[in-house]
């Protein structure tokens, strides 16, 4: 174990982990007292029963998007590009504030009007469509086991870097633990621990910046050492590292269309009330910016205490973060350091999670027992969704065992599929009348298929990520299915555009 | 007392408005950025239009979601009585 923490960065690591199973165990039990009379456990276990406050709500947002590549492979990125990159990911700012202002009302409005619990429920109650809701959830279940797959690869990665300890022994403590409190403690307990591993990650980058600063002799060495060694890290364009369509595909990827992802959306169908919708917007886009912020910069400051190249660090940017906790903290501080990313990691996990079980169990199971009047028993369905949550977890820990490269690139895949696949069936259910389920059929299909296409063949248009393809086209599929085809029936729409 | 009609469109204006804050955040974005990296202007090591592009940014999308907050956004009760669900809650001014 040359050069790593050993077991003095594992006990924080275990500690924090520990404190977040009692959470969800405390989160289960308060749940249970309260289930009753309170919209039944589907409700409870995939929604917390609509009862965060402003806190819990802001955190919980942030720990979802704020993922293991936003505390590696970002900052790593910076660390190779420089300043350019901390900018473009000032553009992460907004996350909170659209998800809020655009989607935020009206999806807790309409739920709550139709009882719904998961998003897919509103898309099926707008659209009148099952076709449209099964092929939401499979979207949805394909794209969010992609990102938790790299969130434990990226999370078990960073702990067999800086720690010493293996890759796989890695994986099993904060993977075993992240699956089991999301079973346990539901959206309640998800929320609960999002919270906690917010402010780990708040922690984490503080300790980090110590430790960087002061390995490094100060902000002021670092910068200047940086500007002689590196200028070209100190222009927006990074001596044309950072090409302008880069920033521009950026804005779309992690900016603008990120309100429309279905696992931050149904977190405004969560809250308890506008008061708590309103601070929550304000507090989550204050820590939002200063943790997306802080923690790129930090891989730009890494340039003044790793000054090798690439190859010095195996290769790969996902290696910085590690190598600058290991060489700039002592092993203690070195294992609280990590909680952030591994708190980035399992937050994000833990969410996903129990949004693939609720599109599993909710929307197709219990939908179609509905259908056929096979109602099952109550004590089976709450098994059943522990269970589901369960097994969905397992299958991406044993993927995750043989780890795939490059852990933003991966996350970023899954994103703008989502974002393609979501962003004008929500819009157009929620804000445009004409949207009929065939115009949300084809965009959802055509988006997601156009953009997973082009990105495996690696086409792009003028140099823009694949993004601008897929919502392009799911747009223009969008409207054109719409127009061509008989508006929705009136009453059908009176919870989304309500005549009186 | 807003109905439930009336809740969707105040819910639709701070939507608008939270758009109109996304462009001014972006125009932000790029003066205080790109705009200022002409300039050979440092402060504390730093360049300039790191930190307005950054910090800058950063500030005035808090400065824009407290305006959205307390000028724009309207409480009001999300939660519908059974007996007359198209006529319930109250307009808090926060």
């Amino acid at each position: 174990m040359n050069n790593t923490t050993g077991f003095a960065g594992l006990l924080p690591v275990a500690v924090f982990l520990a404190v977040a199973l009692v959470i969800a165990v405390l989160a289960r039990r308060q749940a249970a007292s309260e289930t009753s009379g309170r919209g039944g456990f589907i409700s409870e276990y995939f929604l917390g029963n609509r009862t965060l406050g402003p806190f819990v709500l802001a955190m919980t947002t942030i720990a979802t998007y704020g993922s293991v590549s936003s505390f590696v492979g970002g900052p790593g990125q910076a660390w190779s590009i420089g300043w350019g990159w901390v900018y473009m990911a000032t553009v992460q700012v907004t996350a909170l504030f659209l998800l809020y202002g655009i989607l935020g009302k009206k999806m807790a409005l309409v739920s709550r009007r139709l009882g719904s619990v998961t998003v897919i429920d509103v898309i099926r109650e707008r659209y009148q469509s099952n076709a449209l809701a099964v092929l939401s959830a499979l979207i949805m279940v394909l794209f969010f086991a992609t990102t938790m797959i790299a969130q434990f690869v990226g999370g078990a990665k960073l702990f067999e870097a800086v720690t010493g300890y293996s890759y796989v022994m890695g994986l099993a403590i904060f993977g075993i633990t992240c699956i089991l409190f999301t079973t346990i403690g539901g959206f309640r307990g998800v929320a609960f621990t999002d919270a906690l591993c917010g402010i780990a990650m708040i922690v984490g980058i503080v300790v980090l910046a110590g430790g960087i600063l002061s390995a490094g002799g100060g902000y002021g060495h670092i910068m200047d050492t940086i500007a002689a060694n590196h200028p070209q890290m100190m222009e927006p364009l990074s001596g044309g590292n950072m090409p302008i369509g880069l920033y521009f595909t950026q804005w779309l990827l992690v900016g603008v269309f990120t309100f429309c992802l279905p696992q931050s959306v149904v977190r405004t169908m969560s809250y308890k009330d506008t008061k708590s919708l309103h601070s929550a917007m304000i507090w989550g886009t204050v820590i939002c910016g200063a943790m997306m912020i802080g923690v790129t910069s930090l891989g730009v400051l890494c340039a003044g205490i790793l000054p090798g190249e690439l190859a010095d660090y195996g290769g790969s940017v996902d290696n910085i973060i590690p190598t600058a906790i290991v060489q700039s903290l002592p092993p203690w501080l070195a294992g609280v350091a990590i909680i952030g990313p591994i708190a980035a990691s399992i937050s994000t996990v833990s969410s996903l999670l129990i949004a693939s079980s609720s599109a599993i169990i909710k929307d197709l199971w219990l939908h179609h027992a509905e259908v056929t009047g096979k109602q099952p028993a109550e004590k089976a369905v709450v098994r059943s969704s522990q269970v589901i949550t369960l097994v969905i977890g397992a299958v991406v820990f044993a993927l995750s065992v043989v780890p795939p490269d490059v852990i933003w690139k991966i996350n970023m895949f899954a994103f703008g599929g989502l974002e393609t696949a979501f962003c004008w069936v929500l819009v157009g259910g929620l804000f445009w009348k004409r949207a009929t389920a065939t115009g949300a059929l084809l965009s959802m299909g055509g988006g997601t298929l156009a953009y997973c296409v082009t990105m495996a063949l690696g086409f792009k248009i003028a140099g823009l990520h694949q993004i601008t393809i897929g919502i392009t086209v799911a747009l223009v599929l969008m409207v054109i299915g719409s127009l061509v085809t008989k508006p929705t029936d009136q009453k059908a729409l009176a919870a989304f555009f309500p005549r009186e | 007392m807003l109905t439930y009609k009336q809740k969707h469109e105040q819910a639709n204006r701070e939507a608008g408005a939270t758009v109109v804050a996304l462009a001014i955040t972006i125009v932000v974005w790029v003066v205080c950025g790109f705009g200022l990296s002409g300039l050979d202007i440092t402060l504390f090591h730093t360049p300039l239009w790191v930190i307005g592009g950054t910090i800058g940014t950063w500030v005035c999308s808090i400065v824009v979601v407290v305006v959205l907050a307390r000028r724009f956004f309207v409480g009001f009760d999300l939660d519908e009585k059974p007996q007359n669900p198209d006529a319930v809650g109250e307009v808090v001014h926060e």
